[in-house]
This record gives C-alpha cells, structure tokens and sequence, in this order.
C-alpha cells in the first residue's frame, strides 16, 4: 500500500505553506480527478492537502462580475441565478460537462486544473509521454487517438485539455486569483495554461504551492445572449469531441460584437481570436461563418483519428454562430 | 404443460409477476462473490504482460515479499504445475496461466501478487519487475493465417455461381464489425479455499458444472470434491462462460499458501481477460430475380482470435436458415494474432453476421426498387427450414415483420433517401429481420415436495440477471399447483443436479424441459407410496398431478391424497423426482428445432450539419415461442436493444498497432449507450408455443440485440443516401 500524509488545514496561508514545504505535496480539492490518477498509479503523491475546509467555497454576485470561489462545486455554480441570466454558456457548458454526481463533487479551481484524459498519459505502463516523464516521446501520435487536441500541439504531445466549463469562462476573459508562497497574484484565464507545443510537461503557469482562491468571471452586458454547444459520440458522460462557447450581441442583422471560444480541439481551452475579429461588425453570413472556423482551425496538426476534428470544428462554430444570430435576445 | 389450471392466481407461467429474487437484491442481502470473506482469507491480484509476444528473462520479485502484508508472489517459476485444461463446448478453455514464460497477448497474465489486504497486493504488483525477450508480435489481421474453424463447416447447398448468373439484380460488398467487450456491471473475481483434496470456489461464472469439471481436471482432484458457489453475478453478458485463467490462479494459490484467496479483477483487466466479441469482416453477395426473388446468397467472414484460442466464430451460422434461396454458401475462417482472447458475447456471431447481411439485403432492395420490408417478406422460408428441409417447429417471422410494420407505421415510409425531414434533422426509417438459433443442452434438476405442502426446486444453474429464479419458480408452481411463494428454486451451486451453463439462450428452455420431467417422476415417486385401498393406486405418473397439496387424479381432480398423509405413511418426510432434457432427435420428430425470430423498427434523426444521430424510436418484435414471465422477457429485449445501440454505435474496443495493448480499457473512454442514448422501446411478443419441446420456449437472452444494429444501420442509410458498412458509425461519418 502507497502511504501518505492527509493534512486538512483550515486556512489558505497554511495549506499553501504545507505543500510549498514539501516538494511532493499537493493540493485536493474535489478529488474527481486525482483520486483516478493516483489509483491508475500516475501521480503519486507523499502529502495530500485536503483544501477542502478552506473557507473559498460560495459565490459573490457584483453588478459586473461574479466573484467565484475555487471550491464552489460545477453544481453550486450552475444552479445560481444570474449564471442563467447573463452566462447561458457557462451553465450549458456545467451541465453539458459532467454527470450531476461529478458536478456535486468537482470545484470550479480543479474543473481549470483538470489533467488531461489522454489515455497514453493515464496508464503508467506506457513509457513513452513527454506530458508524464519529459523527453519520453509520444505513444498517442502513432497510437489510437480520437479524445486528442489538433491545436497548440506538435508530435511532442496531442493531450486534450477536456474541460467544458473552461471555455467560455476563457471567453469572457475571467481572471483567477493565486495565492502563492511569495503573495497574492491574479492571472488572466488567456495567460493561465500552456500549450502543449509550447512545452508538452508544464501545464499552466501555477509553481509549487501555488493555490486558486477564486475565480472572477465578467458578466456578459445585457443585450447580450450566449450558448454552448458540445458534440460527442454519445448523448451523456462524454467529453466533447468538440464545442464552441459563443456569446454576442446583435444590432439589428449585424454582430455588434461577440466572443468565441472552443472546446474539444485545444490542448489548452481556446479562444478564437481571429473568427471573432472576422465577424465582429459583420452582417450574418453563413459562408463567412464557416471562413471564421476554418481560419481559428488553420493551424491544426492532425494524426490519422483527429483529422475529422478540423472540419468537425468548424461545423461546430458555424452552427453555434448560427444559432446564436438566429436566436431571440 | 400438465398443470391444472383452475386454482386462484393460476397459471403463473405466462404471468409478469416481478422477480423473486428482487427484495434480495434491492435489499443488499443477495449474495455475490465479492462479498465473499472467510477466516484467513488473502488477496490476490494479477499482473500482465506490457509486451503482445516474447519471453519473460527474468522476473524479481524478491524485494516484494518484504512489503508490508505481502505473502507470496507468484510467477510461472513457482506457480504450482497444473493439468491441461479440458476442452469443454462453447466453453474453450484458455491456457493454464503460469505454466511458462511465454508471451502470447498484451495484457496476460504472467504473475500474482498475494497479499492481506487488496491495497497492498495492488501495490506490490505494481512493482513487479519483469524483463522481456520480445518477439515480433501478429497483430495486424492482414498478417495472419484464416483459418477454418472446428465446429462450423463451410456450407454449400444448390450452385451459388449459378445463381449469381440468372440474377436480374445483383449486390456484393464488405462489412466490418469492431471489437466489443462484454461489461457486466459486476466485476468477475472468486474465492478459492481447499480442505485437503475439496476445493471450494464462490465464483462470477455462468456454468457452475464446467467449472467444476475444470477445476477437478487442472488441480487432479475428484469432480466430488470441488464445489463451484454462484447464487448472484452481477451479470455476464457471456463473460462467465469459460474458465478463465484467474479462476485457475487464485485456486493455485489457495492450494499453495493453505488458505483461503480471493482475486477480484479490476475493470481494465475486464477488457483483456474475460473475453470480447471479436472484430470480424464479410463479404456479402446476393442475386435476385426482378421480383425480389432470392437466386443466392454467398456471406464469407473471418473474424480475429489469439494464438491459443481456437475461435467463436458464428459468424455465418444464420445465413443460411432464414431465407428460401436455393443457392448459398458460408464460408467462415478465423485468424490468429496475439491477441487476447474472445469469447462468446450476447448473441455471439449471430449479432456480427446478421448485420452484414440484414444490411446487404437493403441494399438489394434499392437495387431492386423494392420495400426492404416487402423483400423479406418475399424470401422468408416460414415453413421449411431450408437446410434440413424439415419443418419448422415454430417459425413466425412473418408475423414478427408485419406487426412491427403496423406498430411503427412502415407504411407512411417514404423509400427515397434524405426524403423524410423535420427541423433541419434527416429522418431515417430502417427494419431488419431477426433470428437466433435454438439451443437445449443437458440439464438436471430435483423437485421436492414436503410434508409442510411447500416445494424445492434444485439444479446447478445460475440467474444471470435473465430472470431464472423467477421463471422455474413459476413453471415449477403451475407443475405442483402451488403458489410461487411455495416454491424455493435453489440454484448456484455445483453439488445441486448439474444444469446447463446460462448460454445460448438455452438455459429457460433447457432446465424447464428437466423441471418438466422431474415433475413426472415425482408423480412416479409419490404413487409409489399409495396403498391398495387408495382410488390412486395403479395410476402411472401421467395419470396424476399435484395441486394445493394433494395428488389428484389428472381426470378427476376430486379423486385425491393429502401428499402428506402418503410421506407420514412410510415415515417420509419428503418425496424428490429427478428429471432431465430429453432431446428428440429432430429427423425423428420430423421437424426443426427452431430458435427465435424478430423483426427490428427504428427511426434515426440526423442533424447532418454536425454529424449527429440520435435513435429516437424502436419497435422490437420477437417470436420466441412461450414467453414464461413477460415482464422479464422484455426486460431482455430492452437490454439486448441497449446492447444492439451500443454495437451500432459506440462500442469499440481499440488495439494499439504497434503494441498489442488495449487502448480504451475504461469506462471513461469505451463507450456504451448511456440512458440518454436509449429511446423509447416498444417490446412486442408474437407466435406461439413452440412444439419441439413441452416448454414451448425458445430463448429470450439474445435475440432482441438481433438486428438491431442493422435497422438502424439502414435507417442511417435513408437517412442520408450514405452507405455505412463498419461499426460503430461515428459523428465523423455523418457529417454532411
């Protein structure tokens, strides 16, 4: 049997200075996936630090933003009212995200710190994954990929980052907030998680005790309407093969302005930055939808089970634009 | 059936009386094997290969033994030597585990670590160091050698060349089907524990005699002697049918540590351990006159093994049955890679072969212009089996056809393709025919009356979720004219009268055929105890029956003795007949044993923009013969349609190519239908009792996955104009 140390502090500046102090120490919240990687023998940590008790639970509503707390649960969050007024797409991506089991349990903080489902990463029996053990190469580029990322990867490393939740809290341009060793800090989402083709081992740019207190995400302006759509194999409890989170506002035919992010195809949670400036101020034009996609998607890379992901994606946002422009604010 | 059926609440065969052993189950209080603990008792877990072919060089396991809790560590060095396996039908057994350091699959098992509690034992085979002499491993299908399989001939009737000549319309293509792997929601695991020479196993198998058989021939002891425990299985699927090398481990291991060993698999061992339904390919040809009329069928299929397994094949078995085409031929091989190990899965080859040429007959019928359903109707041989040219016992496939018709509403069916929309979705319409083979098998069982008035029923079979418990319960309560709350149907334990294995969709029809008889001989044994005086006495067995207590005579229900006062009178305090199948030899009986018959509707909506499908309608019509509890009976065509969703969709067990190792071992990543996948199901019964046999069953488990991946295969088709001929069919190939 693996031992461990289990401590449960009751204050933030203590749980960060317990694990800062010990190099193999870290962070549970709500378990949902670290209790699988540490029974598939992945990640094996000598000290757990149950956060759980830490008082980051609830959220704060402001007239411009919600003030989230990193271990109010996927449930909490979905449930509140304002979500369901002025985030559609962050509700729709909760619930679309996660089995109400999972959603009673996942916070908020570790749904933005979920590893990868990569099935080459989570068993310790295949050697080669650059993610895992630097330098040890890639057994999903020549292997059975389908649940794997076409952006912001090379054949270094094609991890999806899975989480649904996450993309449209990219679009809106949400900011956590970090207690660290050395301090407080707050980090856009945009500049949180790393590529994989920018370093196929490093995550995001959180060191060693540094912790997720909170999560501030922006209300949409009123006027403005916003939806999630996943497409998967399956009807439920699935990730996405792909989504697209679109908010936006209207004048008249015309986007007045929008914002894109998808799901599905990143090795980060990705915002589509370039569709959005291709349609910002334009009239509704399906053609020039499917342009938008196609250039978020120009920079793929693909093996053999992902390159349906490209076109795939594509539809994806198109309908979701579609959607969104049809749709009664 | 002999019962009398005048008392309250009678006959309960027929009834949809809910399970007996559901208060069990619902209460916590059914017994399964991994609730098993005993004095003394050690954990044991397996570890596998990371390589598909080679040698182990070295295996250290040394520094395990000083883990804390860890108590042997055993590898093909030390593992007690075993005998080989015995071959049992549909049951072949795998390789005794341990016996060399040969390599065969990725995933085998090359060593367990035994240990006092599970946590340790996974820990300590975690750190189990192995050095490998790797070989070049077979696993690419291209590579390997088909061979034919032992137990189905290639089969030829009329001149397949001939007919593919005269045909006015002709069809020929390749199909494919993918891997499955059987999921039961229990994992399978035992516990073995020996006094001296007597083994003990409470196990997750589906055929308790098998077991038994081959754990008395690997360990040398007497069959008396081992006793196989299996009251409750959290399913099986097949899974349970053969004797898996785990069973073999933990008995090694119980016998070479003296103490009592449990070994529970875990989920991704489930995927290389316990069998799969292997992938498989067919060609399919079919020619046709202009009216529909069928000139030949030709269906060649292979389908995937491992290096020490012979195959499951049955891929071809149906093809030539259903239909009254003059010219068929089957020809079915299987290749050997090193690979894991298949086995039987609901519906075995029936399943894979139906969809290839229920598939190809849709496509025979646009060929031909013709209503898909209209083309079956053409061609079924409804009377006549073709092959023997006997008839059939039972055969009401055509009525299995059109009352479906008529509940879905075929009719209102627009042939064209992409012709039917709504909402921007494309509406598909799809049906296939159905059927599934028959299958009795030997089977014993004991029917004990009591002087208390209540009765046992006892055999050695197992209630895989099917519903046994509750229909032998029934039967055996119309036999005795009892209540079924006086009967206890005892199963789950080899010492019981031996039974067939839960399988085939045989297991109802078979033990009921022995309830049947054991009934008859029960009489037998009670008019034995009838004095001179006694209105009774001379009768023979068929003369009487057993009703609230008594024994009657059959024509005279009145004319009677309290079975109590029959015991009390020679000082008995109980009577037992013995019965068993008795199989009538069909040329004899002058017919054909005939297996079940379905017709399967479905309607699929397509959102074509992004590749998504979704089956939102299925009617589900089955013949298959007496159906002894109709709300157990279409639990099993509900399942068996989730099972049908599943092959036609989602379920794919993938191989790495380069390694042999299974990719998608998990839950999270091999999908099967999840409840928002399953729409509504109307399950509808048709036919009659069969005649073959007095039960009048014919199976239930299996059919109701028949044909179900090829209606929606088809609905996929008329849905869209595109022709999907390789399972699962995924979002990427239906976007439009």
């Amino acid at each position: 049997m693996r031992a461990f140390v289990y401590d449960c502090p009751d204050a933030v500046d203590e749980a960060v200075a317990s694990v800062a102090a010990d190099p193999q120490a870290a962070f549970l919240a709500g378990g949902t996936t670290q209790l699988d990687l540490m029974k598939d023998g992945v990640w094996t940590p000598d000290r757990l630090v149950d956060i759980s008790r830490l008082p980051l639970r609830g959220i704060l509503v402001e007239s411009q933003q919600l003030k989230v707390g990193a271990l109010t649960t996927m449930e909490q969050l979905a449930a509140e009212p304002v979500v369901a007024q002025r985030l559609m797409f962050v509700r729709e991506a909760l619930l679309a995200g996660a089995t109400v089991q999972l959603r009673n349990m996942a916070t908020i903080g570790g749904n933005l710190l979920q590893r990868t489902r990569c099935r080459y990463f989570r068993d310790p029996t295949v050697s080669a994954c650059n993610r895992r053990s630097p330098d040890s190469g890639c057994a999903a580029v020549d292997g059975v990929a389908r649940m794997h990322a076409v952006l912001g990867v090379d054949e270094r490393c094609i991890a999806l980052h899975a989480s649904d939740v996450a993309v449209p809290l990219l679009a809106v341009d949400s900011t956590v907030l970090v207690s660290g060793p050395t301090g407080q800090r707050r980090v856009p989402l945009s500049e949180f998680w790393v590529r994989a083709d920018e370093g196929p081992s490093i995550e995001n740019v959180l060191g060693h005790g540094d912790l997720i207190t909170e999560i501030d995400v922006p209300l949409l302006p009123n006027g403005w309407r916003s939806g999630y759509l996943k497409v998967r194999d399956r009807a439920s409890y699935e990730f996405a093969l792909t989504s697209a989170a679109v908010a936006l506002q209207m004048d008249g035919d015309m986007i007045a302005d929008l914002r894109i992010a998808l799901g599905g195809v990143g090795s980060v949670p990705w915002r589509a930055r370039e569709a959005e400036e291709m349609l910002r101020g334009t009239h509704v034009d399906p053609v020039r939808f499917e342009q938008a996609g196609r250039a978020v998607m120009a920079s793929a890379f693909t093996v053999p089970g992902t390159a349906f992901k490209v076109d795939l994606a594509v539809r994806t946002l198109s309908r979701q634009l579609l959607t969104m422009t049809e749709a009664t604010p | 059936m002999t019962a009398i059926q005048s008392r309250p609440g009678a006959p309960w065969v027929g009834q949809g009386i809910d399970r007996v052993d559901g208060p069990h189950k619902v209460t916590g209080t059914a017994p399964y094997a991994s609730d098993v603990t005993m004095a003394g008792m050690l954990h044991a877990v397996v570890v596998t290969s990371t390589i598909a072919a080679g040698t182990i060089t070295k295996i250290d396991t040394s520094a395990l033994l000083t883990l804390p809790g860890v108590r042997a560590v055993f590898t093909h060095e030390n593992f007690p030597r075993l005998n080989t396996p015995p071959v049992i039908p549909f049951g072949d057994t795998p390789v005794a585990p341990l016996q060399d350091g040969r390599i065969a699959f990725h995933g085998q098992e090359i060593a367990l670590v035994v240990a006092d509690t599970p946590q340790q034992a996974t820990e300590a085979a975690r750190l189990v160091e192995v050095v490998y002499a790797p070989e070049p491993a077979l696993l690419d299908p291209a590579d390997g050698r088909p061979e034919p399989l032992s137990y189905l001939p290639d089969t030829h009737r009329g001149d397949t060349e001939a007919g593919w000549a005269i045909a006015d319309v002709r069809v020929g293509a390749s199909y494919r089907t993918a891997e499955n792997t059987n999921n039961p929601l229990g994992l399978m695991g035992c516990v073995a524990a020996w006094d001296g020479d007597h083994l003990e196993m409470h196990d997750t198998t589906q055929w308790p005699i098998a077991l038994r058989q081959t754990l008395a021939a690997v360990f040398g002891v007497p069959e008396s002697g081992v006793r196989v425990h299996v009251p409750y299985l959290g399913g099986g699927f097949g899974a349970g049918l053969n004797q898996w090398a785990y069973k073999l481990l933990a008995a090694g291991a119980a016998r070479a540590l003296g103490r009592p060993v449990k070994l529970m698999l875990t989920r991704p061992q489930m995927f290389r351990l316990v069998g799969h339904r292997p992938d498989s390919e067919h060609q399919v040809r079919l020619g046709a006159a202009r009216d529909g009329t069928l000139t030949m069928i030709e269906h060649r299929a292979t389908s995937l093994s491992s290096l020490d397994h012979p195959a499951v094949g049955l891929l071809t078995a149906g093809t030539p049955q259903v239909y009254a085409c003059p010219n068929v031929a089957t020809v079915e091989r299987t290749v050997r890679l090193n690979r894991r190990y298949p086995a039987s899965m609901r519906a075995p080859g029936e399943a894979e072969g139906n969809w290839a040429l229920e598939t190809a007959l849709d496509e025979l019928a646009y060929e031909l212009g013709m209503d898909p359903l209209e083309l079956r109707l053409r061609n079924v041989s409804s009377v006549v089996h073709p092959p023997s040219g006997l008839p059939w016992s039972s055969n009401a496939l055509v009525e299995c056809c059109k009352v479906g018709a008529e509940v879905f509403g075929w009719s209102r069916r627009d042939p064209r393709p992409s012709s039917m929309r709504e909402d921007g979705l494309l509406i598909g319409w799809g049906m296939a025919a159905a059927f599934y083979g028959a299958y009795l098998a030997m089977s014993r069982a004991r029917v004990t009356v009591y002087a208390d008035g209540t009765a046992a029923v006892r055999a050695a079979a197992t209630d895989i979720g099917t519903g046994t418990y509750t229909v032998i319960t029934q039967l055996a309560a119309d036999l005795l004219g009892l209540s079924p709350h006086q009967v206890d149907f005892q199963l789950g334990d080899s010492d019981l009268p031996a039974a067939a294995q839960s399988g085939g969709s045989g297991l109802a029809s078979s033990l009921s055929n022995a309830v049947i008889d054991a009934v008859t001989h029960l009489h037998g044994e009670l008019l034995d105890l009838v004095g001179e005086g006694s209105p009774l006495y001379g009768l023979r067995p068929d003369d009487v029956v057993c009703r609230d207590g008594a024994l009657c005579r059959r024509d005279d229900p009145a004319t009677q003795e309290s079975i109590a006062d029959l015991l009390a009178g020679q000082g008995l305090l109980e009577a037992s007949g013995d019965g068993r199948v008795r199989l009538p030899d069909p040329a004899t009986a002058g017919m054909c044993h005939a297996g079940g018959f379905g017709a399967r509707y479905v309607e699929v909506a397509i959102d074509p923009m992004i590749g998504r499908l979704r089956v939102r309608r299925v009617v589900s019509v089955t013949d298959a013969g007496r159906v002894l509890n109709p709300k157990l009976a279409r639990s099993q065509i509900l399942g068996a349609t989730v099972g049908g969703i599943g092959m036609a969709l989602f379920e794919e067990t993938l191989t790495d190519p380069d390694t042999g190792r299974v990719a998608n071992g998990t839950f999270g990543d091999y999908l099967l239908a999840v409840s928002a996948d399953v729409p509504d199901v109307e399950v509808i019964f048709v036919g009659e009792p069969d005649r073959f046999t007095p039960a009048g069953t014919k199976g239930v488990g299996e059919i109701g996955l028949v044909g179900v991946p090829a209606a929606i295969g088809n609905a996929v088709f008329h849905a869209t104009g595109r022709r999907l001929r390789s399972l699962p069919i995924t979002v990427d190939q239906l976007v439009m």
